[in-house]
């Protein structure tokens, strides 16, 4: 499938250095931001720290990318673009995707339970 | 007949309203003199009839007994099968429809045109999926309507406000926070956020397991073995939670046939605790909502609470001390969304509601700035826009000679396209020979029910192909199967 889109459409997005061979595929396109190329999330996947030993089930933290060192309002951030993510694949069509959410959405609540006053 | 109608048809209770001639909505009692019936069908073994409400609810064998089918609404795959007929989740919400249209009929005349409310977060499946409910039971949908807008309405009519107003609506089976603004009679939307798996089902489920651990530390063996005892274990859970509401402590006595009695002992305290991460989600919902639409909890005005869930003290506790101010309740936290939606059928011109999905295709998107590239979904209708609308977006073929042009529909925000459902695909044969970076245009327009059709312009040779969204699966009935279906259904004995 994804060849197949690979195939057929293409949109560049640029700035101002945007080369003027595809002047036309940029036309009608909204700027992209380097933060949308990577995801939206704000963080490298190079950020995530894995601090869990062989054998033993990843801490919420590892599983939401969260490093220890980040600053509380990052870990803020993370935590919410990662709830609208898995909130929103929590009605995906795919049953897998579906399973794979509500684990998601449970490390998400308990890290931010953990770093943030509770409700 | 009734001019103007709503339905609830929600996971656990299903309500019917009407507009009365005084412009005030009021609800239609069923058969059984219930307000709201519950959304429970059984299966009779002996007898030809579906049982629907409280005495499928209460005194059916649960093997033959469907609950909260609305949880499937959005599953393609998913059927019920009973005595060997496969029963999809739109033919058993019609078996409750079917029974409120009868019945309610009989009080206020004939019941043709529906509004029928729906969670804010439903996809555009369980969207197609509870319209073809209305159309097995005899039903046209006039219109679809989120609930939280519904109750929202019905609280402006109600209560008279004007200003920023926040829905928190926790049913049995979702959440749904929406926001909006009230100027007299005119409601503008500005956003709708709704969560899977948070409500009062979810609650009850989490006492359950207290329960099922009080008696196995007490008897050293398991509460329940079977279905029919679990469900026995699960109305209790349910009145323990009402109780709760109200109570700083609960006493309750379980058991089965096998292993005896246990003393359940329930604290407000240790109950709060155990739905303390649902309601963290709840509140990260709260937030994401106003993220949506670049407010904060100050900006609004009204906090405005629906479903029996919010009657949860722990529910208000959150809301204050996240809003710095305490909620109001609707006043009819139960009924507040089927009052709405006949309200809703009358003044449904001077409702603005907005898309809640975001809806685009699979693009090859580059970045000319930083070299990055890669596949994304790419927008073409964002969430949050005025509906109905219609939006286009231009694309580019990337490479020379194409002959089929492959557009996917995806259905969500995240750039990501594994985050993302596909929902549809439109093919357009092209001419040969022709160079890369040919202009295709992709419009996708979306209704006043949420649905969405999409086409597709290939600006040099100017053909173009256009669908509406279809979906295909086990749970998925056909035109021709709805019609023949449809028509079977009407025929049975539903009481």
């Amino acid at each position: 499938m994804f060849k197949k889109v690979f195939q057929s459409f293409s949109r560049a997005f640029g700035s101002k250095d945007t080369k003027p061979s595809v002047p036309q595929t940029i036309r009608n396109a909204p700027a992209l931001t380097e933060e949308s190329i990577s995801g939206k999330t704000g963080l490298p996947e190079k950020d995530v720290v894995k601090r869990d030993l062989p054998g033993r089930s990843p801490s919420p933290e590892s599983i939401c990318g969260i490093n220890l060192k980040m600053p509380k309002y990052e870990i803020r951030k993370r935590l919410a673009v990662l709830y609208r993510r898995y909130n929103r694949a929590a009605s995906s069509l795919d049953a897998k995707m579906r399973a794979e959410s509500e684990m998601m959405l449970d490390a998400i609540v308990k890290v931010r339970e953990k770093y943030f006053d509770p409700i | 007949m009734a001019e103007y109608v709503g339905i609830d048809l929600g996971t656990t209770l299903t309500g019917l309203a009407w507009l009365k001639s005084d412009g005030n909505p009021e609800i239609v009692p069923n058969g059984d003199g219930e307000r709201l019936t519950p959304s429970v069908v059984y299966f009779d073994s002996h007898e030809d009839v579906k049982l629907v409400g409280s005495a499928a609810r209460d005194g059916g064998d649960p093997e033959r007994t469907v609950y909260q089918i609305k949880r499937h609404m959005d599953d393609p795959e998913h059927f019920v099968e009973i005595d060997g007929r496969k029963w999809t989740p739109s033919e058993i919400s019609a078996l409750i429809l079917s029974k409120l249209k009868r019945e309610c009929s009989r009080i206020i005349g004939d019941i043709d045109d529906v509004v029928i409310t729906v969670p804010a977060n439903f996809n555009e499946l369980a969207r197609k999926s509870t319209i073809a409910a209305a159309e097995l039971a005899g039903m046209k949908v006039r219109r679809l309507v989120n609930e939280p807008t519904a109750a929202a309405i019905y609280y402006a009519h109600s209560h008279g406000v004007t200003g920023r107003v926040l829905v928190f609506d926790m049913g049995g089976g979702t959440l749904d926070v929406t926001i909006l603004e009230v100027e007299g009679d005119n409601i503008r939307i500005l956003t709708s956020e709704g969560a899977r798996h948070l409500g009062g089902g979810n609650i009850d489920d989490m006492l359950v397991e207290i329960y099922a651990d009080q008696y196995r530390q007490q008897v050293k063996a398991g509460l329940f073995n079977d279905e029919r005892q679990r469900r026995r274990v699960l109305q209790a859970a349910e009145d323990a939670k009402k109780m709760l509401s109200k109570l700083q402590r609960v006493n309750d006595t379980i058991g089965n046939d096998t292993d005896g009695i246990a003393r359940i002992d329930l604290s407000r305290e240790q109950f709060e605790k155990t739905i303390s991460r649902l309601l963290t989600r709840a509140i990260m919902l709260v937030e994401q909502a106003l993220d949506g639409v670049n407010l904060q909890p100050k900006d609004i005005e009204h906090v405005v609470l629906v479903g029996g869930s919010t009657r949860i003290p722990k529910v208000k506790s959150a809301l204050e001390k996240f809003f710095g101010k305490p909620p109001k309740s609707c006043g009819n936290v139960d009924e507040a969304v089927a009052l709405g939606a006949a309200l809703f059928a009358k003044k449904s011109a001077r409702v603005q509601e907005v898309c809640n999905q975001s809806y685009g295709t699979l693009a090859y998107i580059v970045n000319a700035r930083t070299g990055e590239e890669g596949v994304q979904n790419s927008i073409v209708i964002a969430k949050n826009t005025p509906i109905p609308c219609s939006m286009t977006q231009v694309y580019t073929t990337s490479e020379p000679n194409e002959r089929r042009i492959e557009v996917d529909i995806t259905q969500g925000e995240d750039s990501d396209p594994r985050y993302v459902d596909l929902i549809g695909r439109i093919t357009l044969e092209v001419p040969p020979n022709r160079p890369a970076g040919c202009e295709v245009a992709v419009t996708y327009s979306y209704d006043e029910n949420q649905r969405v059709s999409a086409r597709v312009h290939d600006k040099s040779s100017g053909r173009s192909e256009e669908i509406a969204v279809t979906y295909k699966g086990a749970g998925i009935l056909s035109d021709e199967e709805l019609l023949k279906r449809g028509s079977a259904l009407r025929q049975l004995r539903i009481e």
